[in-house]
């Protein structure tokens, strides 16, 4: 519970002290104090999702590179992409499928780094009537959120299951309907609404897509094209805090899960749920190529896997969308 | 005016509290008995969980009450100045009714975002979409309250010589309070609904931050506790409202005795009026973009939006995807929409006819109207089926409310001496009701059926888009995460036209009927 203090004396000694100094000396804070001030959109509400941010913030490693940032929540009626196209976020935290979206309508971004190597999506079942692979699924009834019809499609496409022996229902974010045996499946994130049912004591089994040829870089940082070419600094240090977050976070998720419930003690937050959360968020963001070459790391043979799992969901993209230039800054090779 | 006092005929023992007591049992022994269901919390859970998370949940409650009482404040305080220039200068009558109007269908799922790009974070966006929530639901009672008065007022008034500001003032705001009062009673759950939707928005605390949590974690206890809590709130905010109003106001409705108005309106001046509302609102539509200055990615214009449904190459594509999902909604909308309205007139007359009902009755329909749509939704879907059913019940639950709210205040509009005049016949409950109560309470039903329109279209996005997964809710939802706005910006463009193209049915039905009825109201 120490965390938070340490925030507010932080905030208040870099923008208060710093705006008034600033104001005495006619000069603007950055002048002043070479502290800049960004913000980073997060793509779901605060909790272990994002804790690796919340380390850097907490030591100070990005006040060291000389930011001062605020980390914005999402929800369910925060689409990540406007705040960063408005210049409101410096960077976003999206997914390789949205930000193709955004991208064919228009938005300027660009892929600076990937936190989940593997993607998230996932199919739950109950232990005794388990999905352990896709042709378990022929004859299922699935619940999900329809906005993810074509996750399921794509999946079915890679793994010769007849997409119209599934019976899909729209339970969009409830696990409930699985409990409640109006379904025999859901799918969601291996963080989400599993861990629910584990918490809550419910034996399930999940079959991560990843793990089926569903190659979707997801919790990527966006940036917009001109943020890149005129702002490059300021989302270096970003990224270099990030970076430093995330490899502290995973020395220790037991810590990193403590640190998120005393920065956000109004958020409902329950611990076994977060502690749960946080380490089986571990082996989506670390590889061995992260291993080889830092967090955040992709390689051309992962571009390429993306690109053509995207093309399954009506997505046309090419290699540059990604750009490895912050961090090949940042990681120093 | 009167209040009907149940006390007078009914001692109050414990008659009024069985209906209460009588739910809570029932609820608590289904609770246990679905307690593998992961649907329903018992009310020992709810308290227990209460007690335990205390400090949570108050510090939840008070950041969304805050921003709910302004959104509140702002919202009716414009609704009266709304309404004041409306019967101050007449001729801007037309104009106030059909922006409101536009203003108040614009959903949820879609301004949402843009204000939190506008206002950035903070509790903006929070107290704008509660006031948003509430100021329609009062400026249309009111525009009825400040007309339902008898001409003779006003010639009295003029014969002082005084002038429009003075009949307002002296007379007409007087006349008004009533419905006011209903309008603000109205206001309050749907504020506090407003703020908690507000902040899926990205808000950083508050009930609506933890509803989202509950229901992902399946945390039963927590869900129900945020329910209640806030079905609590809204019932206190409707109670005290009412409270004040009976302190206040003691005279009894006087009767209204107008002259039938020369007919319907004629055909070219309406379309004049329906012309210039819609050419001010894209005006103000294209201004407020370039204004604020928003970035053509996610903010459309008219003319993006003309393009996306009629020039584009997609164009016909996008039009069948509006149009399928427009039927989806369309075939839960009406049944829920008529139902409600029913449901509301006929309990209200109940209430009036057998007052020792209302000990019951209110505090169930109030409840009904103040749990959050949020965690109403999945258990009325999981009771009446995916289907339609669970649809339409849950439309007609927001609309049965302010239709029962308006048809109570209405039916007890029944003049004092023309009561006086029943009661010396010593005519039945029923002919009164058939013959005073109801025509009295017929402008207050058709400014309900009226405002209820955008507010069931609100209602059925919002189940759409949580709940089912299917129709045009749906359709804007999943845009908004595909970042397709120029699909989302025709849905609420077209969402907006159908609206007020079925405000203006009902308001064609209305003219008809109060044509007979209460031609004041027309005048």
């Amino acid at each position: 519970m120490t965390a938070k203090p340490v925030i507010n004396r932080r905030h208040l000694l870099a923008t208060g002290a710093g705006a008034m100094g600033a104001g005495i000396l006619g000069l603007s804070p950055r002048q002043a104090f070479a502290q800049s001030q960004v913000s980073l959109q997060l793509s779901w509400l605060h909790s272990t999702q994002f804790a690796g941010s919340y380390i850097a913030l907490d030591r100070g490693w990005w006040a060291e590179g000389g930011l001062e940032v605020s980390l914005l929540q999402g929800g369910p009626n925060a689409p990540v992409e406007p705040p960063v196209v408005s210049g409101t976020a410096l960077v976003g935290i999206s997914a390789a499928d949205y930000t193709a979206a955004a991208v064919a309508e228009g938005a300027p971004f660009k892929i600076i780094g990937v936190a989940m190597q593997n993607n998230p999506f996932a199919i739950t079942s109950l232990t005794e009537n388990p999905v352990n692979v896709p042709a378990d699924l022929g004859g299922k009834r699935i619940g999900m959120a329809l906005a993810n019809t074509p996750v399921l499609q794509a999946l079915c496409t890679l793994n010769d299951v007849d997409f119209d022996a599934i019976e899909i229902v729209p339970t969009q974010y409830s696990p409930q309907p699985l409990v409640a045996g109006e379904v025999d499946c859901l799918l969601s994130w291996e963080t989400d609404l599993p861990v629910a049912l584990t918490i809550q004591g419910v034996d399930n089994t999940t079959m991560l897509l990843a793990d089926h040829g569903y190659a979707v870089h997801s919790q990527t940082y966006i940036v917009t094209e001109d943020s890149l070419a005129n702002r490059r600094d300021e989302i270096v240090a970003l990224m270099a805090g990030e970076v430093r977050g995330w490899d502290a976070y995973r020395e220790d998720t037991d810590a990193a899960t403590d640190l998120t419930l005393a920065m956000f003690p109004d958020a409902g937050l329950d611990l076994e749920t977060q502690r749960l959360q946080a380490a089986r968020q571990v082996p989506l963001m670390f590889s061995d190529l992260t291993d080889a070459n830092g967090f955040g790391w992709w390689s051309d043979d992962t571009v390429a896997a993306n690109i053509e799992t995207l093309a399954l969901l009506d997505r046309s993209v090419t290699p540059d969308l990604w750009d490895r230039s912050i961090l090949e800054e940042v990681h120093g090779s | 005016m009167t209040m009907v006092i149940p006390a007078r005929r009914w001692p109050v023992r414990a008659g009024p509290y069985l209906g209460p007591i009588l739910a809570i049992v029932v609820w608590e022994l289904l609770a246990r008995a679905l307690s593998d269901a992961f649907v329903l919390a018992a009310p020992s859970a709810i308290l227990l969980y209460l007690i335990d998370n205390a400090g949570l949940m108050g510090r939840a409650l008070g950041v969304t009450l805050a921003n709910a009482a302004a959104g509140f404040v702002i919202g009716n305080l414009a609704a009266i100045a709304l309404a004041t220039l409306a019967v101050v200068w007449p001729r801007s009558d037309a104009m106030v009714r059909g922006l409101a109007l536009l203003v108040f269908c614009l959903p949820l799922v879609a301004t949402g975002p843009i204000l939190r790009v506008v206002f950035g974070p903070g509790p903006w966006p929070q107290i704008v979409l509660a006031a948003l929530a509430v100021y329609y639901t009062t400026l249309i009672p009111l525009l009825v309250g400040l007309r339902a008065l008898p001409t003779g007022w006003l010639d009295l008034v003029r014969s002082y010589g005084r002038g429009r500001m003075a009949a307002l003032i002296h007379v007409r705001a007087m006349a008004a309070l009533p419905y006011l009062v209903a309008g603000l009673q109205i206001a309050a759950p749907a504020a506090f609904l407003g703020a908690m939707v507000g902040e899926f928005t990205g808000a950083e605390r508050g009930m609506g931050v933890l509803t989202i949590r509950a229901m992902r974690g399946m945390n039963v206890e927590m869900t129900w506790a945020l329910a209640s809590v806030a079905t609590a709130v809204a019932v206190l905010g409707y109670l005290a409202i009412g409270w004040i109003a009976r302190v206040f106001m003691t005279d009894e409705p006087p009767v209204i005795l107008a002259a039938p108005a020369e007919g319907p309106r004629k055909g070219p001046r309406a379309l004049l009026t329906v012309l210039t509302v819609a050419v001010v609102m894209i005006v103000i539509w294209w201004g407020g973009l370039k204004l604020l200055n928003l970035s053509p990615f996610f903010a459309k214009g008219p003319w993006d939006v003309f393009e996306a449904l009629f020039l584009a190459p997609d164009a016909a594509a996008t039009r069948s995807t509006l149009t399928d999902a427009l039927q989806e909604t369309g075939v839960f909308l009406l049944p829920g929409y008529l139902a409600g309205l029913a449901a509301g007139a006929v309990l209200a007359m109940l209430v009036v006819l057998f007052p020792a009902i209302s000990g019951t009755a209110m505090p169930v329909a109030i409840a009904l109207r103040s749990v959050p749509i949020i965690t109403t939704a999945p258990l009325v879907v999981l009771i009446l089926g995916r289907g339609a059913l669970g649809t339409v019940v849950l439309v007609a639950i927001m609309v049965f409310f302010p239709t029962f709210v308006a048809c109570l205040h209405g039916l007890r509009q029944a003049p004092g001496r023309v009561m006086d005049v029943m009661r010396s016949y010593a005519a039945s409950p029923w002919q009164v009701l058939l013959r005073v109560r109801i025509p009295a309470m017929l402008p207050a039903f058709f400014a309900a059926a009226r405002m209820n329109v955008p507010a069931s279209v609100l209602a059925v996005t919002v189940v759409e888009w949580l709940a089912t997964g299917n129709g045009i809710g749906s359709v804007m939802a999943l845009s908004a995460s595909l970042s397709d706005y120029d699909m989302l910006w025709s849905s609420v463009a077209l969402v907006c036209v159908l609206s007020a193209l079925g405000y203006a049915l009902v308001g064609l039905l209305e003219r008809r009927v109060l044509a007979a009825y209460a031609p004041e109201q027309l005048a």
